[in-house]
């Protein structure tokens, strides 16, 4: 282990604690350790270390067809595989020069905001187990369970979809499938108010994250900071009004943003962003035509001409993008992906310094990163 | 110049160039964006601070790295041959003939690339810079963007490259015991305790 993780006894002042926090712990979502040094209450050195779930995908995706990359990519933030489908596709598509029918491009919308709400709803289950309060996540979960099986519907599978493929989407949703979606959008909509009863004014809830780790605007920028994250600090930078992919241009919708940059904005912002995401998809719905939904010129071996591209598409967690390089040869060049989990968790180090022991767990909460995604 | 209007790569390009006459275009864009080639490592703070203080540019989107060598043999590569189904049996893509194509710009360095944006104005650019595959160096962009710090990590432990003046430039990703850096197109796994 590196001397910053582990300091030396001799380093460590009389009264100061050396805390270790996770990789096994139950508040990191994952296999996350972050190193505390504390001082009494106050946390005066966090040294957070990843690196357990690294599989080394970009090396892999070196040495697979462009078709099989899609398969990797939903491995990476697997709590929102369909943004990471659809950031591969659109960045290999705009190496291929490839057009995607409208019908796809609006079943990708559909898609990417229902699992929007899905990985906000664990975000907000577990976020209230953290703080102690149990009850919060069986709703969530119970709301959550309606979206996989939406996904179950139309692509088999709940957690890993590949459903979003180079040039449109893997197969057409029929009537019963969106009759099923409108019933779902009718049941959640009645129960995000209930969310704001159970948990976001709870008065144990709100003094407990209001005024916690607060992100300056510049802090935030200087961080790289992106999603809810950095919106929750009152910069409005959301890659679907600040460069339209798909058919994001032609939906009404708001980007949330906080005031203070704590944890209860951060919170918040992601509570109201699934209020947004139920109006893009009842719009991308009431938008539906038919129509074929797999684009034409997709080889079953694609090789892009020598080219670069970069995609970015906003994700679950934030500004997830994509530079991906071809050679000409029928596998990515070079594949690397902006995490934004990686970057958001990286400000962890700073912000951790001069807070409670307690409020660290509310903190890590409020950044909502997944491993898979951190480490790929 | 007002700091929060829209800009176009034709004026970035020229109130950049106006400054640095030999930071160009280069040859291989990163897709619609506008992407410049820097001549050398020290070139890249004065473009940064220029980018950063006079553009309005306060988003520092990725720094990344592209290993140029071009496909290698898999010879001690990988364990197993890859099972590839859109392939005849055995093969991998970048085993197949010829491996290198015609018309690349292969060469033995490495290409790092960063990408900058600036929220206000709605533009972002690409700054690409070679460095020697064994060894390369490029100065760290800390002081101007905190997000360098895990990101160049990444890079120094993937294809190590050395960045001067970060403060804490160690592995990130990979084990301790790794000997090596991955995402080189020539890394050969050396066995460990886990094989």
């Amino acid at each position: 282990m590196t001397e910053t993780t582990h300091p030396a006894p001799q380093t460590l002042k009389s009264d100061q604690l050396f805390v270790n926090l996770g990789p096994q712990h139950p508040s990191t979502h994952g296999v996350l350790r972050v190193g505390l040094t504390i001082e009494g209450e106050i946390v005066v050195k966090a040294v957070p270390e990843i690196g357990y779930l690294h599989r080394g995908t970009e090396k892999l995706a070196e040495l697979r067809g462009y078709h099989q990359c899609v398969v990797i990519s939903d491995r990476w933030d697997y709590l929102s595989a369909m943004n990471n489908n659809l950031l591969f596709c659109l960045a290999s598509e705009k190496l291929m020069k490839v057009e995607v029918p409208e019908r796809a491009s609006h079943l990708r919308v559909i898609m990417c905001e229902l699992n929007r709400i899905a990985s906000h709803l664990l975000f907000f289950g577990t976020f209230g187990i953290d703080m102690g309060a149990f009850t919060a996540f069986l709703h969530a979960f119970r709301e959550r369970e309606l979206v996989l099986d939406l996904f179950e519907m139309s692509c088999g599978a709940r957690l890993t979809y590949n459903y979003i493929r180079l040039g449109g989407v893997m197969k057409d949703v029929d009537d019963k499938w969106l009759a099923k979606t409108k019933e779902f959008l009718e049941f959640f909509k009645a129960r995000l108010p209930e969310y704001d009863d159970l948990l976001s004014f709870n008065p144990i809830f709100l003094d407990r994250t209001k005024g916690v780790g607060r992100i300056s605007a510049e802090q935030a920028l200087s961080w790289g900071l992106s999603g809810p994250m950095l919106r929750a600090s009152g910069v409005s930078y959301d890659a679907r009004k600040w460069e339209p992919y798909c058919t994001y241009g032609q939906f009404a919708f708001d980007v949330p943003l906080g005031e203070q940059g704590d944890c209860w904005d951060r919170y918040y912002c992601r509570v109201r962003e699934m209020h947004e995401s139920v109006k893009i998809v009842e719009q991308a719905i009431a938008k539906l035509q038919p129509g074929p939904v797999l684009g034409k010129g997709v080889a079953k071996v694609p090789k892009p001409v020598y080219g670069e591209a970069y995609a970015h598409i906003e994700g679950a967690r934030g500004n997830l993008g994509m530079h991906l390089v071809a050679d000409g040869n029928g596998a990515p060049y070079r594949l690397h992906l902006r995490a934004p989990s990686f970057i958001n968790l990286a400000m962890l180090q700073e912000i951790l310094v001069g807070e409670r022991m307690s409020d660290v767990i509310a903190i890590l909460g409020s950044t909502d990163i997944v491993l898979g995604e951190v480490d790929r | 110049m007002n700091a929060a209007a829209p800009m176009t790569k034709d004026e970035l390009k020229a109130s950049l160039e106006k400054v640095f006459p030999d930071v160009q275009p280069a040859k291989l864009p990163t897709g619609e964006y506008l992407t410049l080639r820097l001549p050398s490592a020290d070139r890249l703070v004065p473009v940064v601070e220029l980018l950063v203080k006079g553009l309005g540019f306060n988003y520092l989107d990725m720094v990344t790295a592209t290993d140029w060598l071009g496909p290698v043999s898999l010879a001690g590569f990988i364990r197993e041959p890859n099972f590839n189904v859109f392939l005849p049996e055995g093969a991998t893509p970048q085993a197949e003939p010829g491996g290198k194509v015609a018309g690349v710009d292969y060469r033995d360095a490495l290409e790092l690339t960063w990408c900058l944006s600036s929220l206000p104005r709605g533009i972002k650019v690409f700054l690409k810079l070679d460095v020697p595959r064994k060894g390369g160096r490029a100065p760290s962009l800390i002081p101007f963007f905190k997000t360098a710090d895990w990101q160049e990590r990444e890079v120094y432990d993937l294809f190590g490259v050395r960045f001067d003046g970060h403060p804490n430039l160690t592995k990130i990703l990979t084990p301790d015991f790794t000997v090596g850096h991955p995402l080189l197109k020539d890394y050969v796994h050396q066995k460990d305790r886990f094989d």
